[in-house]
């Protein structure tokens, strides 16, 4: 790892002023959990880094009953993990931050920075001069391919290592960017970068741009939650697979739901196609097979990942089950 | 002390070693079942875990000296590559750099069987040493490495084993891709004639992975010399062979070098050879006269430190109707990577049951990969996975339960040489496993059990060596206060030699653990010991101390006799008092004899028995596995394992225990989820780290039960131990995946059993 | 593989080179900095002039010391103040060997920098036992055995230290999931479990 300058900036436009001027060799910091990996292994060497833990008022959770929780970019994934209104309302935030890393990664990795992670493609992280660093193929490819993407790949096949970015699609939230003086507010489908936009990055984030805050709007009476991944390890693993679901019932009735996948695509992935097919539906004992059967129906595996189109519809068939029945 | 030079033989690993070593001419006689044993074969608490559990413990890679630089390894990118110049006048100019070394200006120092130098112009792998820089600070060194030019000229590589076997495929070394040029072959009987008798043939091909050891301490050395004797300080399993090995390599008298090793995180069979690191750094320490530290990081234990080569075995059995075995064979590929090293993995196949016509060949073939080393158990533990597979078929396809089949070609003699087992009793623990594990529960017809959970049981068995033998010696010194220094020239990796040493000692003279202090790691104070591998420490190392105690008592025993004025035979010794054996008020204690000798210090040293002429010594064992398999996931989790073994006897069955637990888990990590993964379009490893290589967490750990069913082997030695540390891990991989059969009626001949197979294999059968 | 996706597969990886490399700037930097990487800065040198003040607690004790930024937490308790009781294992947060107390919250030091510890207490293995006397978690750790080679110990023992600051009474599997941020190669597991349980009733009892 290469020394470099540790910022510590006190308001949000401050460190946006940094970032600017390092003009691509300045890096936000948080945690710091996979920045630190990315500098010690030399895919990154920035010259200044720029800590936003410098800068107050980023880590708390507010919770209004009715509007919704607001979650600061910088609460750790324990606090957000243990929080009892997420805890109790959100089971699927809690459940999807229990299972990120280990406890001890918990304790200093941020949600902003979970966001923000880059992928763990060993093709991508290893000595290979690979199309997302800048190089000119996907390894990947023709390589070994088990854990890759089976859908919205193209040109690069890497999946998105966010579990939170899997249950925050679910719950439609909204994140918060600084850009300069502003801070625009938009929905996290839009902030995730499928290779084809861009096969250089996983987001729209430019340089300067500090996420600081998500917003999930409240969820209505009736609702529940769920976050299953699927890891090959017990514990402290990526997803191979995994499923965020929430699902507003009355009665026998769905009222509404939601289901969107990690480990499949280089984005967290949700089919609207699936989730319509959860609005106003009455409970049966198809339904779990019914949804499991219409997901990733455009799923192109490479030679080694094909399993994986099983295992989604198994999970979904098992989350579903677990919520429904 | 009355010494003669015998013959004897033991097994270090797969290797029938024929030593001439000096014993002792009296005999002890072994302890028995009547012997009232007070602290062998009792829970002790490990000696050394204090100072391990307050991080007081100095490991290798702690040692700080005054004035010590760091030293960081440039190794090379490619599979395969010429090096057409190196330049380093840049990082030499980077400020706290002291020394660079490359082929350039190293002394040409051969290594790896001479098939190679210490730095080369060729490199055969990614992860082969290119250069090394010290520096200041492990951050400067590393600094270094980046400014550090280096022309390669790609070469063509290969990195798959079959692959490397073909004609037209790129050679790793001049003269070809198998070591010897052959393979290893062996043959007893008529394997044709043998299958011709049987009423069934079965054949079938099973493959295992490359694993990684991982040690947690990395691979290390802190090298410093004193005028022209040079001191350092290794991460070894064998601080004897480090010793020579640098010595040959810097030309200098072995007594010019001192190897130390006091406490190790971890060998696993990966410490048994000298580094270059540790040459490295004394090459540099000579030269820029201060102490060097060179601690390799996590990947580098990934690429280039060793690994359990892979397999690729086709087995063939004979089997008549009534479980008979007419006939064995097995062929198997390995790549050992880039330089010389084994990958056969018959041995349980030519050993464990009752066939009089068996023929194996094993290619151990040259790759551009990191080579191999032994790692816990080498080849058995490949082989058990694929004998066992092999006879868990058989016994299905004639209708026979597997342990019925097993115990129907149960052997009571060694095949290979002829001869009879010192003890074995593999029947034992088939039966005691059995009942423990609940072997009536097993699905009679694999895969019928319902649920999208299916649970199954299946069993193994395990062969190894582990008699240990001589030469081992140990120094006893017994201080005028009754306390006493222990000093043997082996290691302790972990396995509680420390502790085994200090219950020996304190056992025989009857003093307390506490009074007894080890000495271990040290070539240049402790007597000669052999490398901590093979199961042997144990094995080997507890008689020679128990030799040294007895003569001590026996010494005590003739000082008292001289004091008291009485004869040898009419005296008593307890607790460190001697007494008449009529007239307990005459009696002396340690101190009063010592200081009328007017000794401060008395000094025995013991050696470890010949083994006995015409017998084989192995242990034996079996395990059970329950499983639990996620139809839905293809997850497989081990819900429980049960250990029977026949170990000798048990000197201390809490530090057994837990080696026995480590062991198995190791194996549930082979069998489940370890690989080291190579991109063969590039030739570089994908699994360089601790994220993507798995390894077992303390989530993924069964419950386990271990059950020994043997005692003291009075055939061995005084002692009776055999070795422990590898037996535990042999056959977990056969028995994990014999209960997915039993759970899923679908098997998997491929390990690791990763959940991708597991569903894979499922949905074939669906359809 | 069919010859048909075969060859598709060489297509596609060819047309992927026909696109050579486009640079993106913003937060993802890897583009510019895989080249920079490779090119690697002569500023290695200056930069290792850029010392900063730092001041924390260790064990008890205020420490003030120069540092450069890239220091871990790790290498400043081990290079520096000489605690070599953290051991470091991966050095990338991956293995749990190098687990100390920050703010009695469970960290690994080996992947935090140093000045993120600033203002804040450590404590390590060697802060853990005191007047000579050993934790009554190391004291566990030696009567269950819960160790082999010991090298990944000490952070074992912090992490159940960390874990009897946030519960009072944990049970097994709690016990387990705090636990499971530390790998043991050695595999002494069982009785790692085994050791911090009678650590837990001995503190309750």
């Amino acid at each position: 790892m290469k020394n470099f300058e540790y910022l510590q900036p006190k308001s949000i436009a401050e460190a946006a002023g940094y970032l600017k001027a390092g003009n691509g060799t300045s890096i936000p910091y948080s945690g710091g959990t996979d920045a630190l990996v990315m500098m010690k292994d030399n895919l990154i060497s920035p010259k200044k880094v720029v800590n936003l833990k410098s800068i107050p008022g980023l880590n708390s959770i507010d919770y209004i009953r009715g509007e919704g929780l607001k979650i600061g970019a910088l609460v750790t994934i324990s606090d957000l993990a243990e929080h009892p209104v997420v805890k109790d309302k959100f089971k699927i935030l809690s459940e999807a931050a229990e299972s990120i890393a280990s406890p001890q990664l918990r304790n200093v990795g941020t949600v902003g920075g979970n966001l923000c992670q880059r992928p763990r493609c060993a093709y991508f992280r290893e000595d290979f001069d690979c199309l997302r660093k800048g190089g000119n193929a996907c390894y990947a490819f023709d390589g070994e391919n088990k854990l890759h993407c089976i859908i919205g790949g193209s040109l690069c096949y890497i999946v998105h290592p966010s579990d939170l970015a899997t249950a925050l699609l679910v719950l439609n939230t909204k994140i918060s960017i600084a850009s300069g003086e502003k801070i625009n507010e938009i929905p996290i489908a839009d902030f995730f970068v499928l290779p084809d936009e861009d096969f250089t990055r996983e987001n729209i984030l430019q340089s300067g741009e500090i996420v600081t805050s998500i917003f999930i709007p409240d969820l209505p009476e009736g609702t529940k939650s769920s976050y299953i991944k699927f890891r090959e390890r017990a514990v402290w693993d990526f997803a191979v697979v995994s499923v965020g679901a929430v699902i507003q019932t009355s009665g026998s009735e769905i009222v509404s739901g939601r289901i969107a996948f990690g480990g499949v695509a280089p984005i967290p992935w949700t089919e609207s196609v699936v989730n319509s097919k959860l609005i106003n539906r009455t409970i049966d004992a198809h339904i779990a097979d019914e949804i499991a059967e219409s997901i990733l129906s455009n799923a192109d595996s490479l030679e080694m990942n094909g399993y994986k189109i099983p295992l989604a519809k198994n999970l979904t068939k098992r989350i579903l089950t677990q919520l429904l029945m | 002390m009355t010494r003669k030079i015998v013959k004897s033989k033991y097994h270090f690993e797969p290797d029938l070693i024929e030593t001439i070593g000096e014993v002792s001419i009296e005999e002890i006689k072994p302890w028995g079942s009547n012997d009232e044993l007070k602290i062998i074969g009792k829970p002790t608490s490990r000696i050394d875990g204090a100072v391990k559990v307050s991080g007081e413990a100095v490991y290798t890679s702690d040692v700080i000296l005054p004035n010590m630089v760091y030293a960081k390894i440039l190794r090379s990118p490619h599979p395969n590559a010429q090096i057409k110049n190196i330049d380093t006048s840049e990082a030499e100019q980077l400020e706290g750099v002291l020394y660079i070394l490359t082929y350039k200006n190293a002394p040409e120092i051969g290594w790896y069987y001479n098939t190679s130098y210490l730095f080369d112009k060729q490199v055969r792998y990614q992860g082969d040493e290119v250069a090394c820089v010290a520096a200041e600070s492990e951050k400067i060194a590393e600094d270094a490495l980046h400014l550090i030019k280096v022309e390669y000229e790609n070469l063509p590589f290969v990195t798959d084993a079959v692959e490397a076997l073909k004609d037209n495929s790129p050679k790793v070394h001049e003269w070809g891709n198998l070591p010897r040029g052959n393979p290893d072959k062996y043959k007893r009987g008529d394997v044709e004639k043998g299958l011709k008798e049987a009423d069934l043939v079965i054949e079938d091909t099973f493959t295992t992975q490359v694993v990684v050891h991982n040690t947690t301490e990395p691979h290390c050395s802190v090298a410093k010399w004193e005028g022209s004797k040079l001191t350092v300080w290794d991460s070894t399993q064998a601080i004897f062979n480090v010793r020579d090995s640098i010595a040959a390599s810097l030309q200098i008298p072995a007594s010019s070098v001192r190897v130390i090793k006091k406490y190790m995180g971890g060998g696993f069979g990966s410490k048994l050879e000298a580094g270059k690191y540790s040459v490295i750094a004394a090459l540099i320490s000579r030269k820029i006269k201060r102490p060097v530290k060179i601690v390799l990081d996590r990947r580098e234990e990934n690429l280039a430190v060793g690994n359990r080569p892979n397999s690729i075995q086709t087995l063939k059995a004979g089997v008549k109707k009534d479980g008979t075995l007419t006939a064995l064979s097995h062929h198997s590929i390995g790549s050992i990577g880039a330089y010389p090293d084994g990958a056969g993995c018959s041995w349980p196949l030519r050993t464990i049951y009752k066939c009089e016509n068996v023929s194996t060949e094993e290619y151990s073939v040259f790759t551009n990969t990191g080579k191999s080393r032994a790692y816990r158990a080498p080849g058995h533990v490949q082989g058990t996975f694929g004998l066992e597979s092999l006879i868990d078929i058989a016994a299905e396809k004639i209708g026979m339960d597997p342990l019925e089949f097993r115990l129907k070609n149960y052997t009571d003699k060694d095949q290979v040489y002829n001869i009879p087992y010192t003890s074995k009793k593999l029947k034992d623990a088939y039966e005691k496993g059995a009942n423990a594990i609940g072997w009536h529960r097993r699905n009679k017809v694999p895969g019928s059990s319902n649920g999208i959970l299916k649970r199954g049981i299946g069993m193994a068995t395990q062969i190894w060596w582990g008699g240990g033998g001589p030469p081992a010696y140990a120094t006893l010194k017994l201080n005028r206060d009754g306390s006493v220094n222990v000093m043997a020239g082996t290691q302790d990796l972990g396995t509680g030699t420390y502790t085994f040493i200090a219950q020996v000692a304190s056992e025989v003279l009857q003093l307390p653990i506490e009074k007894i202090s080890i000495t271990i790691g040290d070539t240049e104070t402790c007597p000669y010991c052999g490398a901590s591998g093979g199961s042997t420490t144990a094995a080997s190392v507890a008689p020679a101390v128990r030799d040294a105690a007895e003569q001590m008592k026996a010494k005590l025993i003739s000082g008292a006799a001289a004091i008291l004025e009485t004869s040898e035979e009419k005296l008593i010794y307890a607790e460190g008092i001697i007494s008449v054996k009529n007239d307990p008020s005459k009696k002396i204690t340690i101190h009063e004899i010592i200081s009328k000798m007017r000794e401060r210090v008395l000094v025995t040293t013991g050696a470890r028995s010949a083994n006995p002429e015409g017998y084989m010594i192995n242990t034996f064992g079996a395990q059970f596995a329950e499983v639990e398999v996620d139809t839905f996931t293809g997850k497989v989790r081990v819900i429980k394992i049960v250990a029977a073994h026949d170990i000798g006897r048990v000197l201390n069955p809490k530090t057994l225990e837990n080696q026995f637990h480590g062991g198995i888990i190791q194996g549930l990590g082979y069998a489940l989820m370890e690989e080291r993964k190579v991109d063969s379009n590039t030739g570089k490893v994908l699994t360089a780290n601790l994220y993507s290589y798995l390894i077992p967490t303390i989530m993924d750990t069964p419950e386990i039960e271990v059950i020994i069913v043997s005692e003291g082997d009075s055939m061995i030695s005084s002692v009776g131990a055999k070795g422990v540390g590898e037996p535990a891990i042999i056959p977990t991989a056969a028995a994990i995946a014999h209960a997915v059969y039993n759970a899923i009626g679908v098997r998997i001949k491929s390990l690791p059993i990763t959940p991708d197979k597991v569903l894979n294999a499922l949905t074939l059968i669906k359809r | 593989m069919s010859e048909e996706t075969k060859s598709n597969k060489f297509s596609r990886r060819k047309f992927v080179k026909g696109i050579g490399s486009s640079i993106a700037g913003g937060y993802i930097l890897s583009p510019a900095i895989a080249k920079a990487a490779k090119k690697i800065s002569k500023e290695a040198k200056d930069f290792s002039e850029g010392k900063v003040p730092l001041s924390l607690k260790v064990n008890e004790s205020v420490i003030n010391v120069m540092i450069e930024p890239r220091t871990t937490l790790a290498e400043l308790l081990r290079d520096e103040l000489k605690l070599t009781g953290t051991k470091v294992v991966c050095n990338h947060g991956e293995c749990g060997g190098c687990t100390v107390l920050l703010n009695n919250k469970a960290v690994y030091s080996c992947h935090l920098l140093a000045l993120d510890a600033a203002g804040k207490d450590v404590t390590t293995i060697e802060g853990l036992s005191s007047n000579g006397k050993l934790h009554k978690i190391q004291q566990a750790f030696v009567d269950e055995d819960g160790l082999q080679c010991g090298f990944c110990t000490p952070g074992q023992v912090m992490a159940a230290a960390a874990l009897l600051y946030k519960y009072s009474k944990p049970d097994k599997q709690q016990i387990m999931k705090e636990m499971s941020g530390n790998l043991c190669r050695c595999a002494a597991y069982p009785n790692i479990i085994k050791s911090v349980l009678s650590a837990v009733e001995k503190s309750n009892g």
